[in-house]
Order: C-alpha cells, then sequence, then structure tokens
C-alpha cells in the first residue's frame, strides 16, 4: 500500500509540473520614462553588424520583405518570419505567450487587436531603458503614435505605415459630369451624405453609378466612438450613414456589387453589369448569368484607406493613371500593422533593432516606398521628403502631401475596443433593412439587443 | 510451468501491481492533462470575468444568471433542438429502415459488409470537406439539385443554403446523411445480437414480419435504442462544424444571430470573437446541465414502457 501511494504521490507531482508548464507567463509592464532630448532622423542609422537569431510572427508578407533588406545589411543576423492568417493570429500569439514561450521575439497586430494585446501584457514597455521609445515620437504620424499606446500612454508598438481613408475617384468621369477632376472640387462631391445623394443622382443621370457597393463610406462612418464613459453612443451619424446606405441601395444610384467581390474589383477597370439587388456576388456563375444582357455602367469613386492604391494598381486596368484622390465626408482610417517586442523574448534589443529598422528609419522608408509600390509611411521625416512628389497613377497629384493633411484629422480617442463587434451588428441592422427583412425600428431594436447580450458592461439608453 | 514457479506472497504482488501503474500512465496522465484538466478549468473559469489574459476575477453566478436572461441563448438552443429534432428523426428511420431490410431473413441481401462500409463513409470524410460538397451541391442557382429540380420544371431555384427558413433542415439533412450509417452498424449489430431462436419460433407460430418487428425486433433493440438516441442527443446539442461551415460567406454569420447559430457557435462567439471566456465557460456548463437533464428524461421515457 505504502509503494501505491508513493506512485500516486509521483504521478501526480509529474502532472502537477506538466501542469505548471503549461501555465502562466511573466509579462513586463514597467515603465521607465526618461527626459532626454528627441531623437532625430539623423540619430537612427541602419545597423550593419548585428548578429543572431530572430522569429518574427506577421500578418502580411511585409515583415518578410523588411526582413530580407535587414539581412541584406547584416549578413550575420538570421530572421525567421512566419506569416499568420489575421483570423488565427490572436489565439496563435495568446496560446504561445500564455504558454512562456520565449519566440516569437517580434509581434504585431493590426488596431482591433491591440487593446486585448496591450491588456493582456504581451508587448513589451517600450518606454523604459534601453528603448527609450518615447524619444522617438515626433518621427511618426501623430495618429499611428498614438495607437501603438496602451490605456496608461506607455508605448508598446509602433506601425511602418499610416492608412487614413480617402475617396479615390475617376477623373475622367469628373470631368465629363462636373467639368473638373481638381481633388478639391471633387472633395466637396462628397462633403456630407446629403451631397453625396445628390451626387449620386447627377451621377446616375449621366449614365454612371457613384459606387459599385453601398459600402464605400464605411471607413468615414467612425465620427463618433461608439462607446463613451460605458454607454453605447449610437450617434447622429451612425443614423445618416444607416440612412445613406439604405438609400443608395434602394435608389439603384449603385452596381451592387458587394465590397471585397469579384465584380467590384472588376468595376475599377471600366464599365460592369449593373447587377440586381439579388444577384449572389460571391459566385462567378451566378454573376455571368444576371450579368447576360443587362446594362453596363462605370463606377465613380471607392472610399478607401492609404491600401486602397495598391488595390487599384493591381485592378485599375486601362483606367491606369486616370484616378485622383480627395477627400471624404469625414476623417477616417483603415488596418495598418503595429510592430512590437513580445515581452517574453529573450532577444528584446534584437527585436527593437527590428522594429526601429522597420519604422524610424529613413534609409528603410525611402525603400518601402518604391518596393511597395504604393503604400505610405508613417515616418514623417520620410513623408516629408517624398511630399512634393507627383504621383502618375493620380494624375501628378501630390499623394504623400495629401495623406498627410487626412492622417492629422484623425482623432484616434475615437476607437474602441467594442467597434468591430459593435459595427458588425450596425452593418447587419443596415443590411435587414435595405433588404425588406426587417424594417428600420425592428431592426435597431435588434441592434440594441444584440449589444446589451454581448457586452452587459456597456450602458444603453434607448 | 512458469505460473508455478512465481512464488506467492503479499511482497510480489505489490511488485506486478505497480507495474501496471506504469503502463496505465500514460493514458491517466495525458488523460488528466486533456480530458479532466480542461473540464475542472472551465468550470472554474465559468465563475469568473476572463478575457483569457491576466486574472480571471471571481463573479460568482453572475454568468449563469446572465445565461438564463440571455435570450439569444436561448434562441441559439432552440435552433440546435430544431436542427436536431429533424436530423434524429430522418437519421434513425433510415437507420432503422435499413436495419429492416438488411435483417429480414426472406430478403437475404448479400455483401453486408460492403454496404456497411459504403454506408459508414460519410462519417469518415471531414466536415469541411463535407460542407464544401454540399454547398456545391446545394447551390441556390447552379447546384445539381436545382438543375434536377429545373429540369423537372420547378421554375425558381430554391435557396437551400442561404434561406433563414430552409437552411436549419438542409443542415439537419447533411448531419443526417453523415451520421445514418453509425446509427444502421449499431442497431444492425443490435438485431444480430438478438438470439435466432426468438425469430425462429415466431416464423413457427406464423408471426407476420411487422409482428415479429413490433414485439420481437423493437424490445430487444431497446438498450441500443436508447443507447443511440441518447449519444445523438448529446451530439446533437453540440453542433457546430456543418452549421459554422455553411453559414460561412452567407447573411447568416452575423454575431448571435441567425437560424444557423447553434448554442456551441454562440459559445465560441463569446469565447472567440469577443473573449468572455468566463461567460463562454458558463454557456459551455448550462449546455451540459440541459443535455443531462435532456438525456435522463430521455433514459427515463425510453425506460418507462419496458
Amino acid at each position: 500500500m505504502k509503494s501505491n501511494k508513493l506512485i500516486a504521490l509521483l504521478m501526480a507531482g509529474i502532472i502537477m509540473v506538466l501542469l505548471a508548464a503549461c501555465g502562466g507567463s511573466e509579462t513586463a509592464s514597467s515603465s521607465d520614462t526618461r527626459d532626454a532630448a528627441p531623437v532625430t532622423a539623423d540619430d537612427v542609422e541602419t545597423p550593419t553588424d548585428l548578429s543572431g537569431k530572430l522569429v518574427i510572427w506577421t500578418l502580411a508578407n511585409d515583415l518578410t520583405q523588411f526582413a530580407e533588406r535587414m539581412m541584406e545589411f547584416n549578413p550575420n543576423l538570421e530572421i525567421e518570419t512566419v506569416v499568420i492568417a489575421p483570423a488565427d493570429y490572436p489565439t496563435k500569439v495568446q496560446s504561445a505567450l500564455l504558454g512562456g514561450e520565449t519566440e516569437p521575439d517580434v509581434i504585431v497586430a493590426e488596431p482591433q487587436m491591440l487593446g486585448n494585446m496591450y491588456d493582456a501584457g504581451f508587448f513589451e514597455d517600450l518606454n523604459q531603458a534601453p528603448y527609450n521609445a518615447q524619444d522617438y515620437a515626433s518621427l511618426i504620424v501623430d495618429y499611428v503614435w498614438d495607437v501603438g499606446q496602451d490605456d496608461n500612454g506607455i508605448q508598446r508598438a509602433i506601425s511602418y505605415q499610416m492608412t487614413p481613408a480617402g475617396m479615390f475617384y475617376r477623373r475622367d468621369i469628373a470631368l465629363d459630369v462636373f467639368g473638373t477632376d481638381d481633388p478639391a472640387e471633387v472633395g466637396k462631391l462628397f462633403q456630407d451624405y446629403t451631397t453625396i445623394m445628390e451626387t449620386g443622382e447627377t451621377l446616375k443621370a449621366a449614365g454612371y453609378k457613384i459606387f459599385a457597393s453601398d459600402g464605400e463610406m464605411s471607413y468615414f462612418s467612425g465620427d463618433a466612438a461608439w462607446v463613451i464613459d460605458g454607454t453605447l453612443n449610437v450617434a447622429q451619424s451612425r443614423y445618416d450613414y444607416m440612412d445613406l446606405a439604405i438609400a443608395l441601395y434602394q435608389n439603384d444610384l449603385t452596381a451592387f456589387a458587394s465590397q471585397w467581390s469579384a465584380p467590384w474589383y472588376q468595376s475599377m477597370s471600366g464599365p460592369v453589369p449593373i447587377l440586381k439587388a439579388s444577384t449572389n456576388v460571391w459566385d462567378e456563375a451566378a454573376i455571368a448569368a444576371d450579368a447576360e444582357g443587362a446594362d453596363t455602367a462605370e463606377c465613380f469613386a471607392y472610399g478607401l484607406p492609404t491600401w486602397g492604391a495598391l488595390i487599384l494598381r493591381d485592378n485599375a486596368g486601362e483606367t491606369a493613371g486616370n484616378w485622383g484622390i480627395c477627400s471624404g465626408p469625414a476623417y477616417g482610417f483603415g488596418g495598418g500593422t503595429w510592430i512590437g517586442v513580445s515581452a517574453n523574448s529573450e532577444r528584446k534589443e534584437l527585436a527593437w533593432e527590428f522594429v526601429k529598422f522597420c519604422t524610424l528609419n529613413a534609409e528603410t522608408a525611402d525603400w518601402w516606398i518604391e518596393a511597395s509600390g504604393g503604400d505610405v509611411v508613417s515616418y514623417i521625416p520620410g513623408l516629408e521628403k517624398h511630399a512634393d512628389d507627383a504621383n502618375e497613377a493620380y494624375g501628378g497629384q501630390k499623394s504623400f502631401s495629401f495623406w498627410m493633411e487626412q492622417s492629422e484629422g484623425i482623432d484616434y480617442s475615437k476607437v474602441t475596443k467594442y467597434d468591430q463587434v459593435i459595427g458588425d451588428a450596425w452593418g447587419a441592422a443596415i443590411t435587414a433593412i435595405k433588404t425588406g427583412e426587417s424594417d428600420k425600428e425592428t431592426a435597431i431594436s435588434d441592434f440594441y439587443d444584440q449589444v446589451a447580450a454581448t457586452y452587459p458592461e456597456i450602458t444603453i439608453n434607448r | 510451468m512458469a505460473r508455478n514457479s512465481v512464488p506467492a506472497g503479499p511482497a510480489k504482488k505489490k511488485n506486478i501491481n505497480n507495474v501496471a501503474y506504469l503502463f496505465i500512465a500514460p493514458f491517466i496522465i495525458v488523460f488528466l492533462i486533456f480530458s479532466v484538466y480542461p473540464v475542472l478549468r472551465t468550470l472554474y473559469l465559468s465563475f469568473t470575468s476572463y478575457p483569457g489574459y491576466g486574472e480571471p476575477q471571481w463573479v460568482g453566478l453572475a454568468n449563469y444568471n446572465r445565461v438564463i436572461n440571455d435570450k439569444f441563448f436561448w434562441e441559439a438552443l432552440w435552433n440546435t433542438i430544431k436542427i436536431w429534432s429533424v436530423n434524429i428523426v430522418v437519421q434513425l428511420g433510415v437507420a432503422f429502415l435499413l436495419t429492416i431490410v438488411f435483417s429480414d431473413i426472406k430478403y437475404r441481401i448479400r455483401g453486408l459488409s460492403v454496404f456497411r462500409a459504403v454506408f459508414y463513409l460519410p462519417n469518415l470524410i471531414a466536415a469541411a470537406s463535407i460542407a464544401f460538397l454540399f454547398k456545391t451541391l446545394l447551390d441556390w442557382r447552379f447546384g445539381t439539385l436545382n438543375q434536377i429540380l429545373a429540369q423537372l420544371g420547378v421554375d425558381n431555384p430554391i435557396p437551400w443554403l442561404t434561406s433563414p427558413d430552409i437552411a436549419p433542415f438542409s443542415v439537419a439533412m447533411i448531419n443526417a446523411w453523415m451520421w445514418f450509417g453509425n446509427s444502421f452498424i449499431i442497431l444492425m449489430a443490435g438485431v444480430q445480437g438478438i438470439p435466432k431462436d426468438y425469430f425462429e419460433a415466431a416464423a413457427i407460430d406464423g408471426a407476420n414480419r411487422w409482428k415479429v418487428f413490433g414485439k420481437i425486433t423493437i424490445p430487444m433493440l431497446r438498450p441500443i435504442l436508447i443507447y443511440v438516441s441518447i449519444t445523438s442527443l448529446i451530439g446533437g446539442l453540440q453542433m457546430f462544424d456543418i452549421p459554422f461551415l455553411i453559414a460561412q460567406g452567407t447573411d447568416m454569420t452575423a454575431i448571435l444571430r441567425g437560424p444557423l447559430q447553434t448554442v456551441v457557435m454562440y459559445m465560441y462567439d463569446f469565447g472567440f470573437r469577443t473573449f468572455q471566456v468566463g461567460y463562454a465557460g458558463s454557456i459551455a456548463y448550462a449546455l451540459f446541465l440541459i443535455i443531462l437533464a435532456a438525456a435522463v428524461i430521455q433514459f427515463k421515457i425510453m425506460n418507462k414502457e419496458d
């Protein structure tokens, strides 16, 4: 019996050790701010003598290119880049870091993931020595810098790009219908939702469609925070956006091509068949069947963040070089990748060198503007250097200058961790109304119910 | 000889027991880590507020109170029950029919093992493949089924997987197709386990096919039927993969709602989309209690008729 007990104890011990190994992790959080002169662009040099290994978990191929570039300068440096689908990324990082894994050394996040990852302590405090990130604040566009801070104002991550939203429009259509393709003048056609409806009607009368989809204003609809001091805030601008989306749909002002569907991409290159509202735009055969014999129209504008330039680059086809960019009805931004150092990393200083190389290095910014073929960096000296560059893809427009202006209007305090889910629920309400599945009152009531069920901590005043 | 050579005595017995512990240790360790620990950990988390990181905050029964008052949870449960009910009727109905046909002495159908393998095959295919297969077959405009119906004169294509009214039934039928082979194998094993004397005696007494089925086969199969229906109930109320995959890419993926939103999908939304792990844990245990209660009631009802 004694030996039985001994074995039982032994097994229990083994299990406890195994469970402990699977358990918690240490996370760094201390802040050690210091008073020092701000770093200038000249102070950040491209490192050439780094050695060792770095593991990076990222969301897109961009960082693979950055890593290759850094290894070119540092032959003794080995960087392993793992690209993980955005849907899987938070879970994978969470499992690794809560499990105490010391790799990856560098982790990234999109804006909607950042809040939870800050709270979890996954990102190293970059304000403390030896990083002293706060000294570099003047080198990065304000809103991008702010997004990289946690609730306590501690810098946790920095992005190499900025993503303000703008209206990408066809200059030839603007000239044909409105007699001008000047971005300042065209911007007035999108200055508010009432004007957008009028613009849509004018374009419809001229045989065009203002938008391919009714979702082109989505990046501009966040002019008010969804949650203020713990209370749900359905601002008038949300209702205005709802009314606009419904009116665009029900008045046949769009080509009924959902954003990101094949017809939506195709509409950038020229005339597309005007689909029916009921067409399944995710099914190529259904599109082909409905397109047969249908009227065609050209679509005027697309509301997208800076990376819309990359989409146009790949899909503009014969309309390439015939585009302009102007401001939308509000300021907004969408997406972007923020890079930070894993709190569990055992190679934090090397990881910080990588973050600096990607985000705070003049040479890298120059190279990335060229290599990406349209991405807009967040590095202010780089933007200023290229501010007067005439962008041939946009009729010689000074696109960097335009994006800098747009970034200045972004108020990051309006972004909350609830935005994704509440925005989805609001989108579902809009869909229900515009397709006639539900009346407005019921759809909005359902929306409130969903928010209440999902986030009981939010106060809802109906 | 070997047995005789082992000296008897308490000391040696202990050694034999110890070796046995070593043999079962791998299973016990894996079982404790991957089964017992998650179950107990989920129970603990269900009493906490836990966003998936940091220290869970104890909230007592608040999460369970929230489950009880959450109308979307009950909607999801009702969706699940609707899908499962249609599924189980079709699944057991087809399995029973095939059991009758294959066990009938008069038909004497050959190649039972081949049929068994063929019927069981859908159960071996990955759910993702099945979802893809049926999305192709049941596509509202170009799916094979609607093409056949069009040939037969049905003008309007039926939105099998996208209509909120029809999609739950389509999912139920897909599930029934996946699982009827499993039920068939179990029922056939049960039928083959019934002593042949009963059937022979019934044949001598002149009992017809339906009498044999009603008076001998069904009563003798009752334990098997209880097993099949209870395991189906447990599996059915935990339905996730097929409705989740079918709903992808349609308007039915909106968080918290939609006719294909099952309880486990609802739990998934909280666990992995809004990171309310504690609440997701309480949904898991609420579902466990519901399944337990339903299984007990089902067991009592089916046993009562004995």
